[in-house]
């Protein structure tokens, strides 16, 4: 239980103190002033300082940080800078559901990917299998994603894209309540694009623990029992190499979801957390990048708190750590 | 960076090695001397600092050309006939001007001109100087911080370790391409100001440093748990027992065992920065213009991705390679030096 | 907000104000007067990047949304809503007539129409005019204390806000449905003010701060029905709408209107190729240039607009506190490079006069050309070097700061190269387009050089000369300060009070005093003009009809769909 609210604990604090840092950049940034961007251009003196006093950028910063606070967890109406009147929040509930569907259907096709690979790999060592797929997922690891995307772009919405791509839709995101199949065909490119990178590391990953778990003691013991190699691969090593790659998953989606795929979102032209991130720090609107901060920085930490409470369960000696 | 979480297990099982002679480095040279892998990137790699060190020898000689200079009214001669660098379109309404293409003649326009006329082909050089650079040198220092960072709040723990491993936590949670973001931006507004020194934002230092910043953690983490692990070994027990300095106790026996995971760490988290630099650069907040990296060539060359596709690939492809090498090499190094040391990551 | 949108409207010359005392009569056009058959129906699909900011037209200060509120908001006075040369006259619009003005110019007279109705359904009153000026200061419109303060009682009004009342300066009498305005003192501008969206007609019970995102009702033919700045702005036929002039309130043709926020301005192109939209607020991107000239050329519709890309040189700091040092620079940027990276020929024309051809005070002349001439030749960089030497500036330090899109960044580089070349070590700062306007206009960040733009959407000479260059557009240490050259003349400045007075008499020797005054500053050179711009309006193969407003540029709600 302690070890629990410990772990509570300093996940809160985290949060606190990245709210400070990002609250502490903004303000460290010249020209970031949102008070003569609000007022409009030409504004005279007497409109500047009424606009600056109308929204609290004339008090000091402790009372505007514990302002944008309240307004944003207590009041849940804290708006942006740069288009007034929009609510923040809603904001991130719109886009939520868009990196939803990016992470979730990218993370189905990454672990197809990478477990096959791993699998295949381990199964095949000393073959020429092995290597070749050891490569292709250094590879994948080595691509740069944006780079990925906007190469997969070039080639399926402009120089085949009236022969062998004229199936693909523009880019942009479809809800899946308004349309499942379009949905699918929206998010298929950014999907494999993302996918390729980490079924990548999945792979690799995986192949690593297996190898280790095959020269271990049971896998030994079973071998001397003269169970087959494929039966020691699939019910003994596997099930001891999995815990790792889940836990590695946990943390992934957790960053994923709060946004981490920033630059698929960006150049496949998803609206998603990462599009907003982007667009609300080429704006410098203050209060959606604290939100979509805030909003990342609670998955990554939340991930991180879950894998460690799941540890514990599972090996008590971690709580006296 | 991006789409990246570079998580480094820290391995509990993972036995530190007791002390090491000379030898130990000498057999893992030997092994890493005998992997054809590792031997063949090792080459590419030198090929490809070798090519990007040459890159002044290929502007002034071969293609006799500033990549830095803006040639916008400029012409050059294509089988014989004068052709302007960049071309007035004139067809149709006659909107938009065209840089001319690859010419792949290597001592002219091998690759074509980018929107400013300049030789792409020869920016691609220069910007591998600038890619190499802050790659290896931000893996340089980020390693070595992580090593400072890891050692001290392992070894001391109490409230040191709490401290440093709350910062850590901190820069982890904070979404590694955010914290990168949020700090070019702000710092290629103002400029870093340390004190009397000033580093403008057309300072390579400013990437260097951001870069090396995010990425701490994921050296520190690993090497706090193995300098634990270390302090109850039988050996380092002694060495307190004997009442040994802390200083002589962390020379000696810490930093001697930790330093093969460090040195594995280099090459891996070297194509790891490569890419992040490139994703900075990217989104236009990495290298500053009129220098050129791999990441900046890339951003150039979208502009004209629909018209002259190959300025934003061909960066693409020397990343990638020289990311695929670095990556095999630091497999070979790590399976020589410490086969447990486990860093994940790309971008 | 982009830099298109750095419209200010201000000064009109009372050359216009005769001409529009003229023209005011009623004159119906062919495309205004249809209201209903072949043309009308369907929905128009407009994109755009990003958003505009807040819907509320008494603050908002966006080109992408004053072409919406053509077709939404009314004020007593507006530029006549039509194409071609006639879109910069002033008509009567919610005023059944042009004012009375007295013959101290101090007090303006309108008649309210009677039967218009709000989208709400309610009908619009003297009432409503004056809450609407009330609140025009009770929101802190951009503009309230720059062209709204001659009224009476503006002053506590922009001391106290929350309790405007306009007590004597709008006076409205609903018997007789009349609404006065009583100035402080005389104004030429005041008519040209009242036409502007910010002098909106808004409902009385209408809340008195920023309404961001929620709609206001409109007078015109459509309403917003919802506004989402991540998503679409969308407008919908008003029910209670009926044209009372072709001119000022022409009936719209499209049944609705919504225009999309998020795509990219490459994706924007693709959607609009493949007919998914029908317009894009954004230019398009440099690599499919070629591509719509060649292929869509009749979607592509290019018109010259009297706007000006120039440097803004710090004229208060090193190394162009030195005159010679900033002819220098006029010296030798050459132009056409410039053109070419702004997209060619085609899209643009080297300036050499701080007001652009075609504009009132416009005079043609060249002082920084080889060879030299009436227009832009080459540059002469050898002059450059000279002036270079003998101000002693040669190797000092630049700072050239531009917005981090591709064409500024563009330019930007060719400066840089530009400078190093004439000996100054020269560096760049790219920022984001929406920190970068103000960042220069700030004496606190001692920026050197800056590239930036000035878009009229009123021709009037002093709205480029008063603006840019008097010495009360300068404050040092606000973001606000848009005098971005920092430079003051005040001879400079009386010679402009004159040339406003004289614009009162003789329009023809007040322009030709402007155009002394272009050159008198130019000579100063606390400016680098380098081109004057054209728009490309990029549309789908559904729509016909095609008009250019010069105060609006294209009327949307006069497109004609397949």
């Amino acid at each position: 239980m302690l070890f629990v609210a410990k772990r509570l604990g300093s996940a809160l604090l985290v949060m606190f103190a990245i709210s400070i840092v990002v609250f502490l950049i903004f303000f460290a940034t010249p020209g970031v002033d949102p008070a003569a961007r609000l007022a409009g251009r030409g504004a005279s003196p007497e409109v500047l300082s009424q606009v600056r006093h109308a929204f609290g950028f004339d008090q000091p910063l402790p009372v505007r940080y514990v302002l944008m606070m309240d307004h944003l967890f207590v009041t849940r109406d804290l708006t942006s800078y740069v288009n007034i009147g929009d609510k923040v929040v809603p904001q991130i509930m719109q886009a939520a559901p868009v990196t939803l569907s990016l992470v979730l259907g990218a993370a189905v096709i990454w672990i197809v990917l990478g477990l096959g690979g791993g699998i295949l790999a381990t199964r095949f060592r000393g073959s020429v299998v092995d290597p070749i797929i050891m490569v292709i997922g250094i590879a994948a690891v080595s691509l740069p994603a944006y780079w990925v995307g906007e190469v997969v772009n070039l080639i399926t919405q402009d120089r085949l894209h009236d022969s062998v791509f004229s199936w693909v839709p523009p880019l942009g995101y479809v809800p899946f309540a308004q349309n499942p199949g379009q949905w699918a065909l929206h998010l298929l490119f950014p999907w494999l694009t993302l996918a390729l990178l980490y079924g990548g590391i999945y792979a690799r990953v995986l192949r690593a623990e297996l190898v280790t778990a095959m020269g271990e003691d049971y896998v030994r013991t079973g071998r001397a029992k003269g169970l087959s190699e494929r039966r020691i691969l699939w019910r003994h090593a596997l099930r001891g190499s999995l815990s790792p790659v889940v836990s590695l998953f946990g943390l992934d989606l957790g960053s994923l979801i709060g946004g981490a795929a920033l630059l698929t979102e960006v150049v496949f032209g998803l609206p998603g957390i990462g599009k907003l991130t982007w667009d609300s720090l080429q704006n410098l609107d203050l209060p959606v990048i604290m939100a979509c901060v805030l909003y990342a920085a609670f998955f990554v930490v939340a991930a991180n708190a879950i894998v460690d409470l799941l540890y514990a369960v599972i090996d008590p000696r971690v709580r006296r750590a | 960076m991006v789409e990246v979480t570079v998580a480094i297990a820290t391995s509990e099982r993972g036995t530190p090695r007791s002390r090491r002679s000379a030898g130990p480095w000498r057999v893992a040279f030997t092994q890493i001397a005998h992997n054809p892998v590792a031997v063949g990137s090792a080459i590419a790699l030198v090929i490809i600092v070798a090519v990007c060190l040459a890159a002044p020898l290929y502007a002034q000689f071969i293609a006799h050309t500033d990549p830095f200079q803006s040639n916008i009214n400029g012409t050059t001669v294509i089988d014989g006939h004068s052709v302007a660098v960049l071309q007035q379109q004139t067809q149709g309404l006659g909107l938009g001007v065209e840089p001319i293409g690859p010419t792949w003649n290597i001592s002219n326009y091998f690759l074509g001109a980018d929107s400013q006329g300049r030789d792409v082909f020869a920016r691609l050089l220069y910007g591998g100087r600038t890619t190499l650079l802050i790659g290896f040198s931000s893996a340089l220092i980020c390693c070595a911080l992580g090593a400072l960072v890891g050692i001290i709040a392992g070894y001391f723990g109490g409230p040191v370790d709490w401290v440093l491993s709350r910062l850590m936590d901190i820069i982890w949670a904070f979404p590694v391409y955010l914290l990168a973001i949020s700090l070019s931006v702000v710092l290629l507004t103002g400029g870093l100001r340390l004190g009397p020194i000033v580093i403008g934002p057309s300072n390579l230092l400013l990437p260097i440093l951001i870069i090396a910043l995010i990425y701490v953690p994921y050296v520190a983490r690993p090497i706090r748990g193995q300098v634990l692990s270390l302090k109850n070994r039988e050996f380092v027990k002694a060495a307190i027992g004997l009442g040994a300095s802390d200083w002589r106790i962390l020379r000696i026996e810490i930093l001697r065992n930790v330093l093969p995971t460090v040195i594995v760490f280099i090459p891996l988290m070297m194509a790891l920065n490569m890419l992040t630099e490139s994703a900075l650069s990217f989104l236009s907040i990495g290298v500053q213009p009129p220098n050129a990296s791999w990441g900046t060539i890339i951003n150039d060359g979208l502009d004209l991705l629909y018209t002259r596709p190959a300025v934003a690939i061909a960066p693409g492809i020397m990343l990638v390679i020289t990311a695929v090498a670095l990556n095999l090499l630091g497999d070979a190094v790590r399976d020589a030096l410490d086969p447990k040391a486990k860093l994940r990551g790309a971008a | 907000m982009r830099t298109i949108t750095k419209t200010l409207v201000s000064v009109i010359a009372a050359a216009s104000l005769l001409v529009l005392a003229a023209c005011s009569s009623e004159t119906s056009t062919d495309s205004g007067g249809g209201s209903s058959g072949q043309h009308t129906g369907g929905t128009l699909h407009l994109t755009a990047q990003s958003a505009g900011g807040t819907l509320d037209p008494q603050v908002n200060y966006t080109l992408q949304y004053w072409q919406l509120y053509q077709g939404a908001y009314d004020g007593l006075l507006t530029y006549a809503r039509v194409g071609g040369k006639k879109s910069e006259d002033i008509v009567p619009d919610l005023a059944t007539a042009m004012p009375k003005v007295s013959t101290n110019g101090k007090t303006y007279t309108f008649q309210l129409r009677k039967g218009i109705e709000f989208s709400n359904g309610k009908t619009v009153t003297t009432d409503d005019v004056v809450a609407s000026f009330r609140r025009l200061f009770k929101v802190s419109s951009p503009n309230a204390g720059s062209w709204y303060n001659v009224i009476v009682g503006a002053d506590a009004c922009l001391k106290t806000p929350a309790s405007c009342t306009l007590n004597g300066g709008v006076v409205a009498d609903a018997s007789t449905n009349t609404i006065t305005f009583n100035l402080t003192q005389a104004d030429p501008e005041f008519e040209a003010q009242l036409a502007m969206p910010f002098a909106s007609v808004l409902p009385a019970d209408t809340k008195a701060k920023d309404e961001g995102t929620t709609p206001i009702p409109t007078t015109g033919p459509y309403y917003f029905a919802s506004y989402s700045p991540n998503k679409a702005l969308v407008m919908k036929r008003n029910t209670h709408f009926k044209s009372w002039s072709a001119e000022a309130a022409p009936v719209g043709y499209p049944d609705e209107i919504d225009e999309t926020f998020g795509l990219t301005a490459e994706a924007e192109v693709t959607a609009i190729e493949n007919g998914q939209a029908d317009w894009m607020y954004d230019t398009p991107p440099s690599d499919r240039l070629s591509e719509i000239s060649s292929k869509y050329a009749s979607q592509t519709h290019v018109t010259p607009l009297t706007a000006l890309w120039y440097l803004g040189l710090n004229t208060n700091i090193a190394p162009f506190n030195n005159e010679k040092a900033r002819q220098a620079i006029n010296w030798a940027i050459d132009r056409s490079a410039v053109v070419k990276l702004y997209g060619g020929t085609s899209l643009a024309s080297p300036a050499c006069t701080i007001l652009p051809p075609d504009f009132p005070g416009h005079a043609d002349f060249c002082d920084y050309t080889k060879n030299g001439g009436n227009t832009w030749t080459a540059a002469d960089v050898d002059k450059a070097k000279q002036l270079i030497q003998q101000s002693g500036t040669a190797g000092q330090s630049v700072g050239v700061v531009v917005q981090n899109d591709s064409v500024n960044k563009g330019i930007g580089l060719y400066l840089v190269s530009l400078l190093n070349q004439l000996g100054y070590k020269a560096t760049l700062k790219a920022l984001s387009n929406n920190i970068q306007y103000n960042y220069i206009q700030n004496t606190g960040n001692h920026v050197q050089m800056s590239l930036t733009q000035w878009y009229q959407d009123y021709p009037a000479a002093s709205d480029f000369l008063r603006v840019l260059l008097s010495c009360a557009s300068f404050h040092p240490n606000s973001d606000s300060s848009i005098n971005i050259a920092g430079y003051c003349n005040t001879g400079l400045d009386a010679q402009m009070a004159k040339a406003d007075d004289e614009g009162l008499t003789d329009p023809t020797a007040a322009n030709a005093a402007w155009g002394e005054i272009d050159k008198a500053y130019m000579s100063e050179s606390p400016l680098v003009p380098l081109f004057n711009p054209k728009l490309i309006d990029f549309t789908s193969n559904r729509v016909s009809n095609y008009q250019f407003s010069d105060q609006y540029y294209m009327l949307v709600d006069q497109l004609w769909l397949k």
